[in-house]
């Protein structure tokens, strides 16, 4: 195809379209750019990275929360493109829309390392020991670039606008997975509410549309079972890793010599 | 009417340098009652900060062999030694004890065995420092400040509000001026201290690695509040970046054994930096990857015309690559449809970072053209230039100076605000009046446009891409001072063609476009008066390090006809400019 | 937050899983098959009821039944089918979400992207369910719509 048109659903529900010419490996970003700084300066809509990473340019397209600049024009497979706004967030403008409704709801759940020993938390002089295969516990889920596409594709958002969202939960259960963490007790108790874990019917949108396989259906379901786990079998928090042991600085290991350096001459 | 708001720190950029002081200062008052703002003209979490892959680099294992000795010998001849050496090694300390806290506040760092922080080689350094989180470490050190930032109560989030500029009276910082996006409403941000951490300038060069955000905001308005800014004509060219786009493949590709190979499958490294091969320092790689395109053993992308070379990761195998540079494959599959375990990469030197910004002393105070301390205003991270990177940054050493250099900045501010009283502050009635006239009856109420932004911006990041690149010459940049000139004269008659208020990004690029074009001039003129090659400045008409003349930073200050420049002496304190062979 | 000002929010949106995965499809049916059940429950507890009404009222409620002709049963048939639907997936959903089976475990992610709770155990998990449920669905309509003379 030599050409493409944007039909794209712009502030007071009014469609324009764009008629675009098509370039090998062009983006729907690319697009939009072209059409901005060539033919309607006034299109508003977020980008930044352009590279996937840090989730500013999610928008509707072709019905699907997608990331306008990781979405190969070649693979929607139409001429007509229709793009429109993130679902379940309030339109500002154009394709923009109020995202901060959704940073507040990541930060209701207390997404941060929360230990009983907050002096060793903030102030000691090492690392606490995890293994790998306690990290790739919750690593998937510390994967979210907080895009909110999950959170428009969510069915459960789009009837309450009280529920936690498929975002925060995932991050509540990164936070719980974490050997590092000591605030399981605490975020069940954010969780166990009345628009919060319980709302999930396990739809599985969120995991279809997120654009780094944070898979977060999967999280809201570990983390309903965390909740059970404490409210009928009584399960209690346990106590998070542990620093390592003091490193022997100084002291060269067994069999290991610092290589030998030559300055090149520049040391004085 | 301006709304003005108060807070008793302002810090503008919200990446890793800017979110690790905002945690400092925090941490540091607890609920005494002061406030601080973060501003940033996107929302929190989509800083550039995110983009970074490889690495962070500290001394986490004296006893394995490494030493801050080596760590500080390896970034000084790293920066063809141009770095202030007394900084360096008060970075090179911080590093070890920064990864340390990261990882009590959460940074999924990757782990050896036996369950403590695991590293891996990186360019430039002799011994394997590189502290990593699968190869998106840039992004799990934001994530874990942005959720660290959520613990705490007394700070406001000011997302997409653009600073247009820094208001400084009488040699004191005074606040912001910024435009509230949402609202397209200018506002005056009033604060005794403030952080200006807004990153780098990569966005100059049409072939970047860098976001569309990063257009050099802050080092641009230090310039125009009469702040001189550093060593703007060294940039580092990463050699890694995908065609057609630029997009970032990292140094930790090269780091678990990728070759960088030319059209006859040689390993041309092995000519260039024969110990190294392809881990010498960056822009060593990148000079040789264009001295083998010039020399016509290069590849041709036919789609956009860019010429080439190849980086090799099948002998790798599908599962160090699955493990250990996911992202990598990720970015190699989507934008070109590349599987790195099949096919090799196409890459070319690609604009990464800006070794130079605005000037500041060790504790990341901000300088005068005088050499004074502009009372009240720091700044850290990319935008600032310390220096500790001098000519040219080693890979995994940006990470960590934002960390680093976030902490002290975050403990000066605090410990500033402890110590100085609070000074009755004079009417900025005038500074707020020049600005809103400035922007909304000047850009907005101009009756013809003689200037088409874009077309401007394109042209200059065309110009940049050809005469400022890894080589640079005479004729090249002599050309290239004449049309960034030539294109700021053509600028003035832009205008904003976008009329709304709400959102408005036409009038955001119109600004940056502004700003753009002031340090285009001042990187083509400061590359031009350096008759040497250092680093990331290479000349081919002046090829050699000259430390006789030219052992010394470059500053620019702003006049009416364009920068001035003077020149300032660097900190050698432990070790003599010796050759720099790899 | 309100929710009129929210973009395409609301009933529709929520029901509507055009261009989404299976289990989004599964859900709608779920809420659909969820609203017909609660309906016919009260309706069934309001004919029930008419038996306190003695012989008469009760033999009103019938004819006014079969009055219906053919959507007595049509319509029974329609409520067993929903019934069937509803508790075969109920019983997925409950696997799901308080065993977590067909999940999958925490993976580290590996372009190109595929949820494991999306993936073949749970595709296994909703085929097999709704063939278990089409079957005894056939076997029903055999049953009820026996006596029409429509099969």
């Amino acid at each position: 195809m030599d050409k493409i048109v944007l039909r794209i659903t712009r502030s007071g529900g009014k469609r324009v379209s764009y008629e675009v010419k098509y370039r090998k490996g062009m983006t729907v970003l690319d697009a939009l750019t072209e059409v901005r700084e060539k033919q309607d300066s006034s299109l508003g809509y977020r980008h930044s990275c352009r590279m996937g990473i840090c989730g500013s340019c999610g928008m509707t397209i072709e019905g699907l929360p997608m990331l306008a600049c990781q979405t190969q024009v070649s693979s929607l497979n139409k001429e007509v493109i229709s793009i429109e706004p993130l679902h379940n967030l309030a339109l500002v403008r154009d394709l923009v829309v109020d995202i901060l409704p959704f940073f507040d709801l990541h930060r209701s759940v207390r997404p941060y390392l929360i230990r009983n020993d907050v002096g060793e938390r903030d102030h000691s002089d090492r690392e606490y020991r995890v293994l790998a295969e306690e990290v790739s516990k919750f690593l998937q889920f510390d994967y979210c670039i907080m895009c909110a596409l999950c959170y428009a594709a969510c069915p459960t958002v789009a009837l309450d606008p009280f529920y936690t969202g498929p975002q925060a939960v995932a991050q509540a259960y990164r936070y719980m997975a974490d050997p590092r963490d000591e605030g399981w007790e605490k975020r069940i108790d954010l969780l166990d509410t009345s628009h919060g874990v319980w709302r999930c019917h396990m739809a599985g949108a969120c995991s279809f549309v997120c654009p780094k396989d944070v898979d977060p259906a999967k999280a809201v379901q570990l983390a309903r079972m965390e909740v059970l786990k404490k409210r009928v079998l009584r399960k209690r928090g346990r106590e998070g890793a542990r620093l390592v042991s003091p490193p022997m600085v100084g002291a060269a290991k067994e069999g290991v010599k610092p290589p030998p350096f030559d300055f090149g001459g520049a040391k004085e | 009417m301006v709304e003005t708001i108060d807070h008793d720190v302002l810090i503008v950029g919200s990446g890793l340098a800017g979110m690790r002081a905002a945690v400092e200062v925090l941490s540091r008052w607890g609920d005494s009652g002061k406030t601080v703002g973060v501003l940033s003209k996107l929302a929190l979490m989509r800083s550039h900060s995110v983009a970074a892959e490889g690495g962070t680099a500290a001394v986490l294992y004296p006893e394995d062999g490494d030493s801050l000795e080596l760590h500080a010998w390896d970034t000084i001849k790293g920066s063809d030694f141009l770095a202030d050496q007394d900084s360096v090694w008060k970075f090179v300390s911080l590093c070890p004890i920064e990864i340390r806290q990261m990882e009590r506040w959460g940074t999924p760092w990757s782990r050896r065995e036996d369950g403590r922080i695991a590293q891996r080689p990186f360019g430039g350094h002799s011994f394997n420092r590189a502290t990593f989180a699968q190869d998106k470490v840039g992004f799990f050190e934001m994530r874990s400040l942005y959720d660290k930032l959520q613990e705490f109560r007394n700070w406001t989030r000011y997302d997409e509000t653009f600073v247009t500029s820094i208001v400084v009276q009488d040699g004191v910082f005074r606040g912001f001026i910024g435009i509230r996006l949402r609202t397209g409403a200018l506002a005056y941000f009033r604060a005794r201290a403030g952080i200006i951490a807004t990153g780098g300038a990569g966005q100059l060069w049409k072939f970047t690695a860098t976001s569309v955000s990063t257009t050099g905001d802050g080092i641009g308005l230090a310039y125009r509040a009469g702040l001189p800014i550093e060593d703007m004509e060294f940039m580092q060219f990463h050699p890694t970046g995908l065609i057609p786009t630029g997009i970032l493949i990292t140094e930790g590709a090269r780091g678990e054994g990728g070759y960088l190979v030319n059209s006859k499958g040689e390993r041309f490294m092995q000519k260039y930096a024969p110990s190294k091969m392809e881990l010498a320092p960056r822009d060593v790689v990148s000079r040789s990857m264009m001295k083998e395109i010039n020399e016509g053993r290069g590849f041709r992308d036919e789609d956009s015309g860019l010429s080439y070379l190849q980086l090799d990761l099948r002998h790798l195998g599908k599962e160090k690559i699955d493990a250990k540079l996911p992202f990598i494959k990720e970015l190699s599959m989507k934008f070109i449809g590349v599987d790195p375990a099949e096919e090799p990469i196409r890459i070319k030197p690609t604009a990464h970072y800006t070794m130079g910004g605005i000037r500041v002393d060790g504790k990341g105070r901000v300088l005068d053209g005088d050499g004074r301390f502009v009372k009240g205003l720091w700044s850290a991270g990319e935008s600032a230039c310390v220096s500790i990177h001098g000519a040219n940054r080693l890979g995994a050493n940006s990470t960590a100076e934002c960390l680093v250099y976030g902490r002290i900045v975050g403990e000066d501010v605090a410990a500033y605000l402890e110590s100085e009283p609070r000074v009755p502050s004079p009417s900025e009635n005038s500074a707020i009046s020049t600005e809103e006239d400035r922007i909304f009856t000047n850009l907005f109420r101009r009756e013809e446009s003689s200037a088409d932004v874009y077309s401007v911006k394109a042209r200059l990041r065309d110009v940049m891409d050809k005469s400022v690149y890894v080589f640079r010459d005479e004729a090249g940049l002599t050309d290239a001072v004449r049309q960034v000139r030539a294109l700021k004269d053509e600028f003035r008659g832009a205008k904003v063609t976008d009329g709304g208020r709400v959102f408005n990004y036409n009038l955001q690029d119109v600004l940056e476009v502004g700003i753009m074009l002031e340090l285009a001039e001042v990187v083509a003129q400061g590359a031009l008066n350096r008759r040497e090659s250092r680093g990331g400045h290479a000349r081919t008409d002046y090829p050699n390090r000259d430390d006789a003349g030219w052992l010394k930073h470059t500053l620019a200050l702003r006049t009416a006809d364009g920068p001035s420049f003077s020149y300032s002496p660097v900190m050698i304190t432990m070790w003599k400019p010796v050759e720099r062979k790899y | 937050m309100k929710r009129g000002q929210r973009f395409k929010s609301g009933l529709v949106s929520s029901l509507n899983p055009s261009g989404y995965n299976l289990e989004r499809w599964s859900y709608t049916v779920h809420r659909i098959t969820g609203v017909i059940l609660v309906g016919y429950l009260m309706a069934h507890i309001f004919e029930t009821f008419q038996l306190t009404g003695g012989a008469l009222a009760w033999a009103n409620t019938m004819s006014t039944l079969h009055s219906l002709g053919p959507m007595e049963m049509v319509g029974l048939w329609l409520v067993a089918g929903s019934a069937l639907y509803h508790g075969g997936n109920g019983i997925r959903l409950i696997l799901n979400e308080v065993f977590g089976l067909f999940m999958g475990k925490p993976i580290l992610p590996v372009y190109p992207y595929s949820p494991t709770s999306l993936g073949k155990s749970q595709k296994f998990a909703v085929w097999i369910i709704t063939a278990f449920v089409l079957a005894l669905w056939v076997w029903a309509g055999l049953y009820l719509l026996a006596g029409l003379g429509v099969i």
